[in-house]
């Protein structure tokens, strides 16, 4: 494998508080290789979004970040002065929300803030900077952008809005895109136009994309890779093709079972569910953090380290009984 | 459709959004609006200098050659009260927006920082605020010495930390807003998401309570002028005109009276702009 162009490793994300720290990130290593297109999937509270924020350090107050390394292209992220980490977010790093009202100014016309990234980012003038944010809306497929231009971000739709989010973060050709859960907030529709717009850039662009997501589909349609994680650590990890056909870690399979398919569409099935709530990350302790919704809990699932051990080229996952989950799946089913 | 023939019938309609069409600001406009013209004009509108002595036509009521009468050395009332209103306009206008200005860019930068120098600004600002408002004034006319400089001073600095408490609790609610982080997110510098995107954002509420501030300081400026703090003679402030007439209050209402209304009018003016700006966020706020 190449360098990648983004490595963590043992990231660690805890919340001070009066009580002491409160973890919510536990142990996360993850790479994107240039160009590379990964998936980070996971339930509300299991530190996805957290850890890609990590990337560019934008981080609530009161957060404190530990790693051996989050390293871009090699640089250490974490030491970087605030003046090289403005460069870095600016220069290496677009990033797309999941509330695409809330992240425009609401006094400004969108296509001055797109403008405003490039001048700002790019030292455009004005007049490079308007024609340059007409050919970025074009870009992501907004029509009579000369008008679009003028909007004020109320006066947009929801998809609109996140076409123009994105035409802002990639304005400055980024070598890597997070975009954080980008289409949540989308209806059905629209969530694979905006994901559709996502590829095909990537491909323009060659950049790198890591896209957050708690919809598993959405990552199988849009990734090369996907990170599977769970209550601050990373449970699996692997091409998507072969975590979706032989998902390894017991919570990746209870999340691959839970989504309806077209097979079992109108034969009245019910979807398994994951019985039970993800942990509170201030209760957690040491362990497999899966361990109370678990189907095959194991006595020793309480002393797991959770680090990741290799079950096929690139794939690997936290459960240590992988092979025993396998026999038991197979009787499952025989009986 | 219907409404593109009202859109044209009037200035207001033209210029300013629907949302904010109502009576109340259409009213508060025309009355403001009437009287910055005539102060702003008053040079060509008086029909005799402001200081001008007659004491042959002193204290005559108001007739066609002396519109609003004239005081006890003869000069003209309506020039007078042209010139007094001109300057006290200018002096309260720029008194109000300065403290204004500084009041704002305090307090949102506080916001924004937070920590101790948020606390620091928000104890100073806490002293100003609980200190008796004309008392400080007066004291530092005390130490400026009496005119409408040691007046407009003093205001300015009682009037900011109002300003920088609004400015501060909004930037506080706007710091958590996703746009603010997504200025950090595109790598730009704290004094561009503080002025470019955090200020615009957060003006508006400061601007509304500008409309009450004004009344209050004109008030307080004809108060001091009044008391002989503030425009000294023979110049013509609304206040000074109103303590120049008391002595006559009886024989000659006319001294006293017509300033008084023409302050009056601009205060109810300028509480109806206010009015008329706030209703038309609430129904902005209810799309």
């Amino acid at each position: 494998m190449t360098e990648p162009l983004l490595r963590i490793e043992d990231l660690r994300i805890g919340f001070t508080h009066r009580g002491g720290t409160t973890n919510v990130v536990r142990g996360v290593s993850l790479e994107v290789g240039p160009g590379e297109s990964v998936g980070l999937v996971g339930e509300s509270g299991s530190g996805k979004s957290l850890s890609c924020r990590s990337i560019i350090r934008l981080m609530p107050a009161r957060a404190e970040i530990r790693a051996r390394r989050v390293e871009f292209e090699g640089r250490d992220v974490l030491a970087l002065t605030d003046a090289q980490l403005r460069a870095h977010r600016s220069h290496n790093v677009g990033m797309i929300f999941q509330d695409p009202f809330g992240c425009f100014d609401p006094t400004k016309r969108v296509g001055e803030q797109v403008a405003e990234t490039l001048r700002v980012n790019a030292g455009m003038d004005r007049a490079a900077a308007h024609s340059r944010t007409l050919e970025l809306l074009d870009g992501v497929n907004i029509d009579r952008p000369e008008q679009r231009y003028r909007s004020y971000p109320h006066e947009l739709s929801g998809g609109m809005r996140q076409r123009v989010m994105i035409a802002m973060a990639i304005s400055a050709n980024p070598k890597l895109l997070i975009a954080d859960e980008p289409t949540t907030a989308l209806d059905v529709t629209t969530q694979a136009q905006i994901l559709d717009l996502i590829q095909e850039l990537r491909r323009q662009s060659g950049m790198a994309v890591l896209l957050v997501s708690h919809d598993f589909g959405v990552i199988a349609q849009a990734c090369d890779r996907v990170v599977v994680m769970y209550g601050g650590y990373v449970v699996e990890a692997g091409p998507v093709g072969e975590v979706c056909a032989r998902p390894q870690h017991p919570y990746t399979r209870a999340l691959l079972e839970s989504i309806p398919n077209l097979e079992s569409a109108g034969h009245r099935v019910r979807r398994e569910g994951i019985p039970g709530q993800p942990p509170n990350p201030a209760e957690l302790t040491t362990g497999c953090p899966f361990v109370d919704r678990c189907r095959l809990v194991q006595p020793e699932c309480a002393n797991v380290d959770m680090s990741l051990i290799a079950v096929a080229e690139q794939h690997v996952t936290a459960c240590p009984f992988v092979n025993e989950h396998r026999s038991a799946v197979t009787l499952k089913g025989s009986s | 459709m219907s409404d593109t023939t009202l859109r044209a019938s009037s200035p207001l309609r033209r210029f300013v959004p629907r949302r904010l069409h109502n009576w109340e600001l259409s009213a508060g406009l025309f009355v403001v609006g009437l009287l910055v013209t005539v102060a702003v004009l008053a040079p060509y509108l008086a029909p005799y200098p402001p200081n001008q002595i007659n004491i042959l036509a002193a204290l005559q009521s108001p007739s066609w050659h002396h519109w609003m009468g004239t005081d006890f050395v003869g000069r003209d009332v309506f020039s007078r009260v042209l010139y007094g209103l001109r300057i006290d306009m200018l002096v309260v206008a720029v008194i109000t927006y300065l403290g204004l200005i500084i009041g704002v860019v305090i307090g949102t930068v506080a916001g924004y920082i937070g920590g101790w120098v948020d606390a620091v600004v928000g104890r100073i600002a806490d002293t100003v605020i609980a200190f008796p408002f004309i008392v400080l004034v007066l004291a530092v006319v005390a130490i400026v010495g009496p005119g409408l400089k040691g007046v407009a001073i003093g205001i300015i600095i009682a009037g900011w930390a109002l300003y920088s408490r609004v400015a501060r609790s909004e930037m506080l609610a706007l710091r958590e807003q996703p746009f603010m982080m997504a200025t950090k997110a595109l790598g730009y510098s704290h004094l561009r998401a503080i002025f470019r995107h955090a200020l615009p954002n957060l003006v508006r509420t400061s601007l509304v309570y500008s409309t009450v501030d004004v009344v209050v300081n004109m008030l307080v400026l004809a108060g001091m002028s009044y008391l002989g703090l503030g425009q000294q003679a023979p110049g013509a402030d609304l206040g000074s005109i109103v303590a120049s007439g008391q002595g006559y209050l009886l024989s000659a209402w006319w001294i006293t009276t017509i300033p008084g209304v023409v302050l009056m009018l601009f205060g109810i003016g300028v509480s109806l702009i206010g009015d008329g700006i706030t209703r038309g966020d609430l129904v902005q706020a209810t799309p």
